[in-house]
């Protein structure tokens, strides 16, 4: 396991045209106190915006937050735009992802199928994707950081 | 520069004629016309005065669905089966974006298909007929409800069409709603609709405005709300509007909430001029709400023992589906009939409850702390001020999606559920008024063996939707 001294960039923001910000500052928190740089694009974010973001400040992860159900008519063509922009970053997808009650199951495998490497549901702590990608970034935690994120 | 100044009656007009060039329906404007069509409603559907003479709080749901018929047939229902005092007409999303052209489209896909296409009515699209078909088949005053930064087409229309109270506001409809629109942008096209409003009330139309008080509706500090409110109290009466009605939203704890809407009262009363009737509204719960109707309504009854003991002019309910979303109309009555039974049966009581006074006291000094700074901003001008101290932090609000605030105050409840301000920033507030939430919130740290931190707010956001009031560490056990 390779151990990650530096500090990691994430980006985080909420696509089209929703402006919930309540979720995306709470992460914003949550991420910096973790240990990692946060690129906060708020609210009524494109996805040029994201790519943008993404090329400027190398991140390592695209944050994408959505709550208004409209994120898979917003997310179309996001990984290609991405891929264009030359982003080579782990994507991230997570709030209330569709409208009505549907499966989440199925929810997560249409976003899957956009590119995502994770879906989260709107009931997921921030520790839950803190923790996804110090795994997918391969990074470990000291014991007195653990203790800090779980208290 | 802009400042809080009447706009001139040769640039009202100018402005006038342009914005109703934006879509067909503005050529059937009328002022003097109009003036004449509310002249000739009922006592019954006089929006000020009916509220103004209300001795007991009135209730108010949301509603708005694009077709006439079905609006017509959705406020009968409210007015009829939940008793509502007052009706509104929610606006929907394209028409609060400006976007006619596409509200038209949902518009005409709704009459096609008999489905709720667009999340409100099309105010713009329906035009002044339309309008004025709905205010003739309620025998009630309606209000206009939206959510627009720039609502000057809006006003024109909904006034000319018998609207006599409009909601929003430049800090209020923007701030919570928006990331880029500029606030020297909407407080200039906010002139507009106050003006045109106080043009209306110096023919002896008085249209009430009122600012939206729960602003971003997640753990907003009292003080906040209430400087925000005074602020755009004194833009509308500078405009000459006559009835103003300022807002504020529930947050739960009953002592903090009521000691709030009457500090609002207060200080309404004190800094907007003489001339200007001061009412006040009171927004159950605007937070995330339990996933069950049973809890749900537990919430919406707390809003009304609040409203029976603080008594403000109206209250806005909530409906046991707003977990959902746009709640079923039996669902948005039986939200009313919830409200109306707690505040008939709590209204004759007297309930002295310790520490109203005392919180009052904070929540006032606050406030004026917050009205000191934007004075001082704007060297005496509240607009200049306001846009300066919002610009400088000094005035700022939590959660704020908008590109014009700094949004970097966090608040979290203290250990008796009171929402104080865990993270300053460079919001403009007396040493000894931050040492007092500083002191507070460190009890709830020791309650429960954990530091101040960010968590504390995430916890709180959740906490009522999770079926408590304070966001306790789960791990804590009984505290």
């Amino acid at each position: 396991m390779v151990l990650h001294t530096m500090s990691q960039t994430v980006v985080l923001g909420v696509i089209g045209s929703d402006a919930h910000v309540v979720g995306i500052t709470i992460l914003e928190q949550a991420f910096s106190a973790a240990g990692f740089d946060v690129i906060n694009l708020g609210v009524q974010t494109s996805q040029e915006e994201f790519a943008e973001a993404a090329v400027a400040h190398d991140a390592e992860a695209v944050l994408v937050s959505s709550l208004y159900g409209h994120a898979e008519q917003d997310c179309q063509g996001f990984h290609g735009v991405l891929e264009d922009a030359g982003v080579d970053a782990h994507t991230y997808i997570g709030g209330n992802l569709a409208v009505g009650q549907d499966d989440f199951e199925q929810t997560r495998a249409t976003f899957e199928e956009l590119g995502f490497d994770r879906v989260f549901d709107s009931e997921t702590d921030p520790e839950e994707a803190i923790a996804a990608l110090r795994q997918d970034l391969q990074i470990t935690t000291t014991e007195t950081e653990r203790a800090t994120i779980s208290s | 520069m802009i400042r809080d100044e009447r706009i001139p009656a040769d640039e009202l007009r100018r402005i006038d004629e342009e914005i109703r060039a934006d879509w067909p329906t503005g050529a059937d404007v009328d002022f003097d016309e109009a003036i004449a069509y509310h002249e000739s409603l009922p006592a019954s559907k006089r929006f000020a005065d009916v509220l103004e003479e209300a001795t007991k709080p009135l209730l108010q749901p949301r509603a708005g669905v694009p077709r006439l018929d079905d609006q017509v047939e959705l406020l009968e229902y409210l007015h009829g089966e939940g008793k509502a005092d007052l009706l509104p007409t929610t606006i929907d999303s394209y028409t609060r974006d400006n976007e006619y052209e596409k509200a038209q489209e949902g518009l005409e896909n709704a009459r096609e298909s008999g489905e709720d296409t667009l999340n409100g009515f099309p105010a713009v699209n329906h035009g002044v007929s339309g309008c004025r078909e709905l205010i003739e088949a309620i025998d009630a005053p309606i209000e206009v409800r939206h959510g627009t930064p720039d609502a000057r087409l809006l006003a024109a229309i909904t006034f000319a069409g018998g609207f006599q109270s409009f909601e929003g506001g430049p800090i209020s409809y923007n701030i919570p709603y928006t990331k880029r629109h500029g606030l020297e942008e909407t407080i200039e096209k906010w002139q507009f609709v106050d003006r045109l409003a106080g043009a209306y009330t110096e023919r002896g139309v008085r249209i009430n405005r009122e600012p939206f008080g729960p602003l971003t509706g997640t753990l907003v500090p009292p003080s906040i709300a209430i400087a925000i409110m005074l602020v755009e109290g004194q833009f509308a009466a500078t405009q000459g509007v006559r009835s103003v009605t300022l807002g504020y939203g529930q947050v739960g704890n009953v002592v903090q909430d009521v000691a709030a809407l009457n500090a609002l009262q207060k200080l309404g009363d004190e800094f907007l001029p003489d001339e200007v009737v001061v009412t006040t509204v009171f927004h159950e719960w605007m937070g995330g709400f339990p996933p069950d109707e049973a809890r749900a309504n537990g919430v919406i009854s707390l809003g009304g023992m609040t409203a029976a003991i603080a008594r403000p002019d109206k209250v806005i309910t909530k409906s046991p589906q707003e977990f959902q979303g746009v709640p079923t109309k039996e669902a948005n009555a039986s939200g009313l009939r919830t409200t109306r039974q707690v505040i008939d049966m709590a209204i004759e009581q007297e309930i002295d409850i310790d520490g109203i006074a005392e919180e009052q006291d904070l929540i006032e000094r606050e406030t004026r702390c917050l009205m000191d700074t934007i004075l001082e901003h704007g060297d005496g001008d509240v607009v200049q001020g306001t846009i300066k101290a919002f610009d400088s932090g000094a005035l700022d609000v939590p959660f704020a999606p908008s590109d014009s605030a700094r949004g970097a105050v966090l608040p979290a409840r203290d250990d008796d559920g009171r929402v104080r301000i865990f993270e300053w920033a460079d919001l403009a507030m007396d040493d000894d008024i931050k040492e007092i939430h500083r002191a507070r919130l460190s009890r709830r740290a020791d309650t429960e063996g954990r530091d101040q931190s960010f968590r504390m707010v995430a916890d709180d956001v959740d906490a009522i939707s999770d079926g408590k009031l304070i966001g306790r560490p789960q791990n804590a056990g009984d505290v």
